[in-house]
């Protein structure tokens, strides 16, 4: 009997947040038959820990600092003790991790970086603290967008053949068996409103303001015919969730919007929701507009990031321009305007796109042939073949 | 400032008819006006519209503009003031009146080449979150010849700009690093520069138009400093924009440095009072804006420009001061910081020191304005 290849996904932590799913849901969805899955937070643990799997074996480092040499050799002593073969890091800061561990002989097991950089607007260099490790501690270079691996390639000047386009995908298991919260019983939202669900933690990238300016922009009528919810981290950054809840009460439209902090059930939340809405400045992926799509939400949402742009043509949500709240207003006029029959379609094509395209199932056989093909079990993967070729 | 034809409300900025406007503010300008407007009828990239805003010309610049509207391919938007305004002040009413998505600036006396507009505005399209670009540009002399040198270079900002691709707010703020005719702005930055604050006309530290453009846009967006030359700047005597070149550039040093030693102290502190309520006021848009990282970056520069005032304290107390900006990082940590801080120390030490709290009411906007520092 052939021995499993051991994989383990290696994050900064098992809090809620878009890098972090996408690991959890490759470590739930590799094929257990020829896979053996352990996943490592390599700082704190978080309730995305829930969400594992029973058979995936969880380790949390704690480490304080990329060398913090104690964690970093316990690190190594754990996974030369497992034989773990792939280890496939989320982050930079892991990736820098991980690279440290190689360089020191700590570990040989081959290392697969996923990158899911969301600030390329604003730093599109590459000082020798990214590039020392990504050509001397990285095995393969995974993009969850086209714009990154091209940085990888022309930037960092990694070969073409170890950088792979990977876009995010989703687990539809997790969104159809979700049962549905009532949200306007939950949170005293009223009848016969529209309720929006926006999930992103409070975070400047996020940029919740341009939403509230958004709903302000509405008139009276359409501002009491909606509410919003919104979910994500209030600690991630106090001055930032302060400003956002100040400026609410400016704009007086506090009382249409509510924010109920972290969870670890937004596919419930999704599926009591009547849309989502998403205003990030900039993303690689976003995973959450798959999410909505899955949940057969229709949306409104900023358009960036590898996701927003393959699914804009396709009459599942509406896009439009980042940071422009008076664009987004108008999205969510139109939103407004539709008949719930029209809003049901347009979910419902999204769910269909989804399964079509961003089955998690159709990644991460992607995924496992970037691993076969860095173990050696297959001279030219057809699927890291296609991720290459469809770098623009 | 808040004039009569740029009072409308920010959020009631109207929303865009078409994608890229030329705001242009003219005066007296009939001897390159034509050039100029050849040359962006010459664009590879057509604007929609230009806007233009006399500011009550006495030659015939307005009749030239005219001639030209009859036959340009383009809307040519032209508006006389009732009254002199001032160049910022125009622009303010200028920029008020663009209908465009994307807005460039352009000076009367420049040439700009033919891939100038495609190329800011390219840059512009890509990334939705750049609220603004700028270009480099060759210097031409009054016939038009090149003078071989860059504007970036002339005003000492070239190494700075060439190694950053992204300028944050911090830099504008301590420093002018633009120059309005090699800007293309995003009308949602537009949009939050407008009204133009009383701030901006203080007479002890102006601050131009394009200065407070960028500041803004970097404060609310992303802005983008492309090394490209893309416009013929022309240097003459008559412009109001001017660099300095050849033998000015170090009299003009030589004349900030003698000030340090000899310029009453409460010109100084007039200045940096002037500074921290501009700084202030971009603040308050980028706060408006939800931008609050960046409006706190703002505030922290501002409330430095307010501790630099000299105060009557003991020599010991002001130098502790100075330390303690220093340790902070207050003066920023360039070239910039430390004439600022060597400044700030020879004004605390010299003799002399008489009048420093008061007001200056009156002072000249300095060529040396494109030196100052932090």
């Amino acid at each position: 009997m052939l021995r499993k290849m051991k994989v383990m996904m290696v994050t900064d932590s098992l809090q809620v947040g878009g890098a972090e799913q996408v690991a959890v849901d490759i470590a739930n969805s590799l094929d257990r038959d020829t896979h053996q899955v352990y996943f490592c937070a390599t700082r704190t643990d978080g309730l995305l820990r829930s969400s594992l799997k029973s058979d995936v074996e969880i380790m949390v480092l704690e480490r304080s600092a990329t060398w913090d040499l104690l964690k970093l050799l316990a690190f190594g002593k754990y996974v030369r003790s497992e034989g773990i073969d792939v280890l496939h890091s989320h982050g930079r800061g892991t990736m820098r991790f991980i690279a440290l561990c190689k360089a020191l002989g700590i570990i040989q097991a081959q290392h697969v970086f996923h990158d899911h950089f969301g600030r390329l607007h604003l730093d599109r260099s590459a000082g020798r603290g990214l590039k020392v490790p990504l050509h001397h501690g990285v095995d393969a270079y995974i993009g969850v967008e086209s714009r990154l691996c091209r940085w990888a390639i022309d930037t960092v000047g990694l070969p073409e053949a170890k950088v792979s386009l990977v876009r995010s995908g989703v687990d539809l298991e997790r969104f159809s068996t979700a049962p549905a919260i009532n949200l306007r019983e939950e949170f005293d939202l009223g009848e016969g409103n529209l309720v929006l669900l926006m999930v992103a933690n409070f975070r400047p990238q996020k940029d919740h303001p341009t939403l509230f300016r958004a709903i302000a922009e509405l008139t009276p009528a359409q501002q009491e015919s909606l509410r919003l919810v919104v979910c994500g981290s209030t600690t991630a950054d106090p001055a930032y969730f302060e400003g956002c809840m100040a400026m609410l009460e400016r704009l007086k439209i506090d009382h249409l919007v509510r924010t109920i902090g972290v969870r670890n059930d937004a596919p419930s939340l999704m599926a009591g929701a009547d849309a989502g809405v998403f205003s990030s400045k900039n993303e690689s992926g976003p995973l959450v507009i798959l999410e909505y799509m899955a949940s057969r939400l229709p949306f409104v949402a900023t358009e960036t990031g590898e996701i927003a742009h393959a699914v804009k043509d396709e009459g599942v949500g509406i896009l439009t321009e980042p940071r422009d709240y008076l664009a987004l207003a108008d999205g969510l006029a139109a939103l407004l305007d539709m008949t719930a029959e029209q809003r049901a379609a347009m979910g419902e094509r999204g769910r269909q796109l989804v399964i079509e395209e961003f089955e998690q199932h159709v990644v991460v056989r992607q995924v496992e042939a970037i691993y076969d093909q860095l173990l050696g079990l297959s001279s030219q993967s057809s699927g890291a073949k296609e991720s290459n070729l469809a770098i623009g | 400032m808040t004039t009569e034809h740029a009072t409308t409300p920010r959020t009631r900025y109207p929303r865009a008819q078409c994608e890229v406007s030329v705001a242009l503010c003219t005066l007296n300008g009939s001897r390159w006006i034509e050039q100029l407007l050849q040359s962006i009828a010459a664009q590879e990239l057509l604007p929609d519209e230009i806007v233009i805003q006399d500011d009550c010309s006495e030659d015939d610049t307005v009749e030239l503009i005219e001639k030209f509207a009859g036959l340009a391919p383009f809307a040519v938007r032209v508006e006389v003031n009732e009254r002199r305004l001032g160049s910022t002040a125009n622009f303010a009413t200028a920029l008020a009146r663009c209908h465009g998505r994307f807005i460039a600036l352009a000076d009367q006396d420049d040439v700009w080449y033919p891939n100038k507009l495609r190329r800011l505005i390219d840059e512009l399209t890509l990334d939705p979150t750049v609220t603004m670009v700028f270009s480099d540009a060759d210097l031409i002399g009054p016939d038009g010849e090149d003078l071989g040198q860059r504007l970036w270079d002339a005003r000492l900002i070239g190494r700075t700009l060439r190694k950053r691709a992204v300028v944050p707010e911090e830099l504008f703020a301590r420093r002018a690093l633009t120059t309005g005719c090699t800007m293309a702005v995003r009308r949602r930055a537009v949009a939050a520069s407008l009204p133009f604050p009383e701030a901006l006309e203080n007479q002890a530290a102006p601050m131009r138009h394009d200065r407070w453009l960028s500041l803004v846009a970097a404060a609310v967006g992303t802005v983008r400093a492309l090394p490209d030359s893309l416009l013929g700047f022309r240097v003459h005597p008559d412009q109001e924009t001017g660099v300095l070149v050849g033998a000015q550039l170090p009299q003009a040093l030589g004349r900030a440095a003698a000030a340090v030693f000899t310029a009453p102290v409460g010109q100084s502190n007039a200045t940096h009072l002037a500074r921290a309520n501009q700084l202030e006021a971009a603040a308050g848009r980028a706060h408006e804006m939800g931008d609050f990282e960046e409006a706190v970056t703002l505030e922290a520069i501002a409330a430095h420009h307010r501790s630099r005032v000299q105060s009557a304290g003991s020599v010991l107390d002001r130098l502790r001061g100075i330390a303690e900006g220093v340790r902070v990082g207050a003066y920023g940590w360039d070239r910039l910081g430390l004439v600022a801080v060597a400044g700030d120390t020879v004004r605390s030490v010299r003799p002399g020191r008489g009048g420093q709290c008061e007001t200056v009411l009156h002072s000249e906007p300095a060529p040396e304005n494109q030196i100052e520092g932090s």
